[in-house]
């Protein structure tokens, strides 16, 4: 063994130490100890460890803070710490650990009777990349298109951050009434009591991370369009989509309300050419940004 | 890289946190620059990095990493680079630093981040590893960087140097600079002393100062400590002490006029508070040879 893998071995042994993957025993022969108890090192080891901690519970809080809310800080800070054991990070920068929390709760036996909550943690991991996703550059002069081209051979660019859930839980109210009160918690947990499913929309307002649900035809719009359909063939999803839903509602979906709406919310920063190719028109592949998780209904 | 700096006309500035964002724009408080964790703006995008880019407006911007883990045996993380590069090209900082220190490895099938500044064992593999990286990052962001000691509470029996040596030969390989924390200095004598070394932990770090060339040093770093009675944390969550503004002191004098930044991240104070301190840090500077040799 040469001397950088005696160096690698010595720095696994301390990292592994401190991060609670394993028990510290591997890291003393490395270390020097001030004496046979070795105080100072044990000393010094928690000190890692215990700064470790504190930052798991401090970074994900900030991630998750209505998590956080929902389960108690008495819960949360020993998920923080139980998540950090398990899934340490893999990068230097913080704000990228956390990714995964959501199945992490889908297994956990102690929240098992919470079933909702995955999708509450997919929805507030999608609101914190969106706070740091690229900023949009809105093309104003870009919607000609609309009027110019044939919508089989156009689609439209969506903003920053953008996020579709099919979730089985009302989890867009149950976020925004704990970040905005909108609606009441009381309104929110109803909806939860009764069952309700929601299609949830995630996306960035100029610097503002946003979330509200939406109606199965706006999500299937949106899903169609992030996977860069054409939005003729968005807008079949779209009415397809309604028709199949309550009465009247493929004849109330009026798309030049939506556009309108759309580009005044940052959701829709212009319109594009599609290149001319026989697939063009449709969807080239699944967008790792819609998430369907409504086991009975698959849009 | 040869640093050389003019007594009097020192440099001073603070560690811009969030709860400070909006009052120190909208104070514009006279600073000559000011220092923000790389890491925190890493973002393709968003709130953060504009309000990076209006700072930087008005004032210098020293970018300070805390994730390159420069001493890690496994290597640099490309990506990390990437983005730090990035981020420099934005921001065109007045000086890039981190630390040497590790906290990269790896566990079956995944790499892992300690996400905390590992200390180092000062040998010549640990000193290789330190020299590659460095000279890497350096090759990618064409500017020296400024690597910083750091607050060590473990330390590998493998060593065979001490920190100052090492990073005299770390200038020495690949022209870095030094970024020298009088407090962690100070905070590694002190928990020497409760380790059961019979120093006094001034005249250590003063020995400490002596050992590093003057013209490799382009910034100091001062900061708070916390003594938990069995061990001394280097949490920067207080006021300077006494005795690390007389290591300050010396260091200015030493050092001849360098660059000061003053950094608060528990218990984040008033503006105002950092202000005083990094004025504290200017007027100490400007009295340095005076007040040496009182």
């Amino acid at each position: 063994m040469n001397a950088i893998d005696v160096l690698a071995r010595e720095q696994q042994a301390l990292l592994h130490a401190m991060l609670g993957e394993h028990d510290d025993s591997s890291l003393w022969p490395h270390v020097h100890l001030d004496s046979v108890d070795a105080p100072m090192a044990r000393r010094g080891l928690q000190a890692y460890q215990a700064n470790g901690l504190a930052l798991a519970e401090r970074a994900l809080g900030a991630a998750y803070p209505v998590l956080a809310q929902l389960i108690g800080d008495e819960s949360f800070a020993p998920l923080a710490r139980h998540f950090w054991r398990c899934h340490p990070p893999g990068r230097g920068d913080m704000a990228c650990w956390g990714d995964g929390l959501a199945d992490f709760l889908e297994v956990s036996p102690q929240l098992a009777d919470e079933p909702y909550l995955g999708d509450v943690a997919r929805v507030e991991w999608a609101l914190h990349r969106a706070a740091t996703a690229a900023d949009a550059r809105p093309d104003p002069h870009s919607f000609a298109l609309l009027s110019s081209a044939d919508p089989a051979e156009v689609t439209l660019m969506l903003g920053a951050g953008v996020f579709l859930l099919a979730s089985a839980y009302p989890v867009a109210s149950i976020v925004n009434a704990h970040l905005l009160d909108e609606p009441a918690l009381a309104e929110a947990a109803a909806l939860l009591r009764a069952g309700a499913a929601e299609h949830v929309l995630v996306w960035r307002q100029g610097f503002r991370p946003r979330v509200r649900t939406i109606a199965a035809a706006e999500y299937a719009l949106l899903a169609a369009l992030q996977a860069g359909s054409s939005l003729e063939a968005a807008l079949d999803d779209a009415l397809t989509r309604a028709a199949a839903g309550a009465p009247g509602a493929a004849a109330a979906f009026s798309f030049e309300h939506w556009l309108g709406q759309a580009v005044q919310d940052g959701l829709v920063t212009g319109a594009r050419q599609l290149a001319h190719s026989p697939q063009a028109s449709r969807p080239v592949e699944s967008n790792s940004f819609i998430f369907h998780n409504n086991p009975g209904e698959h849009p | 890289m040869s640093l050389t700096h003019q007594a009097g006309n020192v440099p001073g500035g603070i560690g811009w946190r969030h709860p400070h964002y909006g009052e120190l724009l909208e104070s514009l408080p006279a600073l000559d620059f000011i220092e923000v964790h790389s890491e925190n703006f890493f973002g393709d995008g968003g709130a953060a990095l504009a309000v990076l880019g209006q700072a930087r407006e008005h004032y210098a911007v020293s970018l300070h990493g805390v994730g390159l883990a420069l001493g890690s045996a496994c290597g640099i993380d490309a990506w990390h680079l990437e983005q730090l590069a990035r981020l420099v090209e934005r921001i065109e900082p007045v000086r890039v630093s981190d630390h040497a220190c590790f906290a990269r490895g790896t566990a079956p099938g995944r790499e892992l981040h300690a996400a905390d500044l590992l200390p180092l064992a000062f040998n010549n593999a640990a000193l290789d590893v330190m020299c590659d990286n460095v000279q890497r990052v350096q090759d990618r962001l064409k500017r020296p960087l400024l690597v910083e000691n750091l607050s060590a509470y473990l330390h590998f029996k493998n060593a065979d140097r001490d920190e100052a040596t090492f990073l005299r030969e770390l200038v020495e390989r690949t022209g870095c600079c030094l970024l020298v924390d009088v407090n962690n200095i100070y905070v590694n004598a002190l928990n020497a002393r409760l380790a059961g070394s019979a120093i006094d932990p001034l005249a250590a770090c003063l020995r400490w100062l002596e050992q590093i060339p003057p013209d490799c040093v382009g910034e100091l770093h001062l900061a708070g400590h916390h003594d938990g009675g069995d061990i001394v944390i280097d949490d920067h969550g207080s006021r300077v002490c006494a005795d690390v503004w007389e290591i300050y002191r010396h260091a200015q004098q030493r050092f001849g006029g360098v660059p000061a930044l003053v950094e608060w991240d528990t218990g984040i104070p008033p503006l105002a508070v950092l202000l005083e301190e990094a004025d504290c840090a200017r007027n100490i500077t400007a009295d340095a040879p005076q007040a040496v040799s009182a």
